[in-house]
């Protein structure tokens, strides 16, 4: 099954130590180059966390778990600070051809949840696959051209 | 289907990464090379609180391509000191605006006068004709020859333009192709 990342935003992260709600997932951020979930931003603003994703202990329907609070850590550099921010946040982000046309907002990211794998990423009606994603930033998220 | 953009429709577009998708400057103005027919680079502004003039150019060389919406550069060393660019990029010479030149056709027909270049969108600075106030009056659209006579104030173009003198971009991109087969038959 895939998730994605409409789905994900606002899940409840909880502790499998203390079943204690650690906040709400508040943004995504990928690796565009690995085509991945890199992190996962817990709450918003000053108090926004990181959450790497080789620390997320399961993703499920309703929740996502880690095995402690010290999975969750303050932003350590200026992209997670960016990402903390939401400035990386990509559903709503302006999508860009690699030749320099709009091609609209990127509306939802579909992925694997056990791997973080993306599998596509939707521009309104239209599907494009991850390998297209050649970059994104705060700016727009740039995609490999049709040229067909 | 040629998309085509005036160079004040390029003007202000931003200087975007394909790796970062951030916007690392705006256009300021086009390095237009009348000799070459082609932007040789870009000058910049700086984006956001920043605003105003940039230090930094962008060689053509380095553009990845000229877009509608952006002009979309690899990574942030795309930009780059004049003194770190290409010498007619970063100290172009003087006396290359056209910008007002009469467009003589070579038996001597006023076509009218240079008002900006015309770029073919998806190019890293290709010009494919200019934009001229017509001596018929209003806008007109003319294609470029390859090799063409330039002076101070005055450029020569071949006699066959007077039939592409278009009224729009559209027609102009339609007729570029039409020109450069007629050019080569005669």
């Amino acid at each position: 099954m895939s998730d994605s990342f409409t789905a994900l935003s606002g899940r409840k992260v909880v502790s499998q130590t203390s079943a204690e709600e650690l906040g709400d997932v508040a943004h995504i951020v990928i690796d565009v180059k690995r085509h991945k979930v890199a992190s996962l931003i817990v709450g918003k603003g000053r108090k926004a966390l990181v959450l790497d994703w080789d620390q997320v202990g399961g993703l499920g329907p309703d929740a996502v778990m880690v095995a402690d609070e010290s999975a969750l850590h303050a932003p350590r550099n200026d992209h997670e600070n960016a990402a903390a921010d939401g400035k990386l946040e990509l559903i709503g982000k302006r999508a860009l051809s690699d030749i320099g046309n709009d091609l609209g907002e990127l509306s939802d990211v579909r992925f694997d949840p056990n791997t973080g794998i993306i599998e596509s990423l939707a521009l309104g009606e239209r599907e494009q696959s991850a390998e297209s994603l050649l970059g994104a930033g705060s700016y727009a998220a740039i995609f490999l051209n049709d040229r067909a | 289907m040629r998309m085509l953009a005036t160079g004040s429709a390029i003007r202000g577009l931003p200087v975007v990464t394909i790796d970062g998708g951030e916007d690392v400057a705006e256009v300021r103005d086009l390095i237009y090379d009348p000799q070459a027919g082609r932007v040789v680079g870009l000058t910049l502004n700086k984006r956001g609180f920043l605003a105003g003039r940039s230090r930094e150019v962008l060689a053509a060389e380095q553009i990845h391509a000229i877009g509608q919406d952006a002009v979309m550069v690899q990574d942030e060393d795309s930009l780059v000191l004049p003194h770190d660019a290409p010498a007619d990029v970063g100290e172009p010479p003087s006396g290359r605006d056209v910008t007002g030149d009469e467009v003589l056709t070579e038996h001597g027909t006023s076509l009218g006068k240079v008002r900006d270049v015309v770029v073919l969108l998806g190019s890293n600075g290709e010009v494919v004709g200019y934009e001229i106030d017509a001596a018929s009056g209003g806008t007109g659209y003319i294609p470029l020859p390859t090799q063409l006579a330039v002076s101070g104030s005055t450029l020569i173009v071949p006699e066959a333009t007077k039939d592409f003198v278009e009224k729009d971009l559209v027609g102009l991109g339609a007729a570029v192709e039409d020109f450069h087969s007629r050019l080569s038959a005669s």
